[in-house]
């Protein structure tokens, strides 16, 4: 059996937990054996170590990449962030052998080291190419039944392509979400908003109004280009922004209209015969119209 | 940066320390920008309407006006989706030069209160973000109480401590790593 570690992260594990329930169930749905990661820690997000120095950062995301040595086995990870952290310390690492000396002078006083064997994957990357879009629809229990889903890789999955080791041939055309859904039995066409940002992050934190204004400015793109049944997320902290934030506009009457949010593995999981309760447990925005629409509604 | 502020450079301000300490936090391409805009373009920092984004910083900082860089907290705001890196012709790295920014201002202690609190929790939980009542969701939906993080294992946790320990947030983390 095909195994992978599942890296959690935080906003997974502890806000939106309903996420990995959903990567969990894809995973044993597809028959990969999801490994967890015993004492991993936060990625470390780029607005704590990588701000202080990169040897700290590196220090820090080795922490999970020596667990993942350890074990022999490659990561998977659902929050762009970690995605990101994780691969730009291991490219620091690998570009520049005299800060991963450092690191592992620092490894061997806590009796580890850090050999850079383990490769960070995303589940778009994941999905697209360790299972492959054939496997994916071969598993398919319930047809998304042409659900108009309107993608968001998120900023991570995709920049700084020179970190990763797989990404979109065009990163600035991104695709491959749009073909998963595609082998799920949706429709995703492009539109020309899909690489901008939402707004999540550093700049929600800091700047909140207008990081939500930027974020409406995206979804009144796709309102009117797509008119989608659902915006399907592949980082769960764009997601955050799509549900949550959402629906703050809507309470602060900037907006008319809602359109659910689902991270890709929620919608994969969906798609696979898992309980729609336990998979979008804490979607804020209601999802009837999806749930309809997969069962052969309008 | 005041909005409708007329912009002159006093060029006295200038402090080429600075701009070598931006260098050795990671900003080593910083000399080659030319200014183009291309990173503005496409930064959503600057999208979102920030008054200091990238381009100014950059410029800001290749001219090593330290207390205008120091006193914005502008880049605390930069998302670090790494637009700028992918399409600067120069290759500056423009967001390792915002990191760089950050790197200097916490040692002098610059920088928004919750940049600390990520660095506790993380310290202390292993976990920047560490909201309240994940146990009752996790139950939710049928998963147990605490996911196998370092949440889970105290041991591995004071082992990561130490890591942590021997890194930069020693120096700068206002609170006691014990």
């Amino acid at each position: 059996m095909k195994q992978v570690g599942l890296f959690l992260g935080c906003n997974i594990p502890f806000n939106r937990p309903d996420i990995e329930y959903s990567a969990r169930y894809i995973l044993k749905e597809l028959g990969v054996d999801a490994v967890d990661l015993e004492g991993a820690s936060c990625c470390p997000a780029f607005g704590t170590m990588p701000s202080l120095d990169i040897e700290g950062w590196a220090a820090a995301s080795a922490w999970n990449l020596v667990l993942a040595d350890e074990k022999g086995i490659d990561l998977v990870t659902g929050c762009g962030s970690c995605y990101g952290s994780l691969n730009e310390a291991k490219h620091h690492m690998e570009s520049h052998p005299e800060l991963k000396e450092k690191v592992n002078q620092i490894y061997a006083k806590v009796g580890k080291e850090y050999k850079g064997t383990a490769k960070i994957s995303n589940f778009i990357n994941f999905l697209y190419e360790s299972v492959g879009l054939e496997n994916i629809k071969a598993k398919v229990k319930n047809n998304l039944n042409g659900l108009k889903c309107a993608v968001q890789t998120g900023c991570h999955n995709l920049w700084p392509s020179r970190a990763y080791p797989s990404n979109e041939d065009n990163t600035f055309y991104p695709k491959r979400m749009r073909e998963i859904c595609e082998a799920l039995g949706g429709a995703a066409p492009h539109y020309s908003a899909i690489t901008d940002c939402c707004g999540m992050g550093a700049l929600r934190s800091n700047a909140s109004d207008k990081s939500l204004a930027l974020f409406k400015k995206k979804l009144d793109v796709i309102k009117e280009e797509l008119d989608p049944d659902i915006c399907v997320i592949g980082c769960s902290s764009c997601l955050l922004q799509f549900d949550g934030g959402q629906a703050l506009l809507a309470e602060q009457k900037k907006l008319n209209y809602q359109i659910p949010a689902l991270h890709l593995v929620q919608l994969t999981a969906l798609a696979l015969g898992a309980d729609v309760d336990k998979v979008a447990a804490f979607a804020k925005i209601p999802l009837n119209g999806v749930i309809n629409k997969i069962k052969g509604g309008n | 940066m005041e909005e409708s502020s007329v912009n002159v450079i006093n060029l006295n301000q200038c402090d080429e320390e600075f701009i070598k300490e931006l260098e050795k936090f990671g900003a080593e391409e910083l000399k080659e920008c030319i200014q183009c805009g291309k990173c503005a373009s496409t930064c959503p920092m600057a999208l979102a309407g920030l008054d200091f984004y990238i381009k100014r910083i950059i410029h800001a900082a290749t001219l090593g006006l330290k207390d205008v860089l120091l006193e914005d907290s502008s880049v605390w705001g930069c998302q670090s989706c790494n637009r700028c890196v992918e399409i600067c012709p120069m290759d500056v790295k423009p967001y390792e030069v915002i990191q760089a920014v950050r790197r200097a201002a916490v040692r002098v202690e610059s920088c928004p209160a919750n940049t600390y609190e990520g660095l506790r929790n993380l310290y202390k939980n292993g976990h920047a973000v560490f909201p309240k009542g994940f146990e009752e969701r996790r139950k939710k939906v049928g998963l147990p109480e605490k996911p196998p993080t370092l949440v889970s294992h105290e041991e591995l946790r004071k082992k990561f401590q130490e890591v942590l320990k021997q890194t930069s947030l020693a120096d700068v983390a206002p609170f006691k790593l014990d």
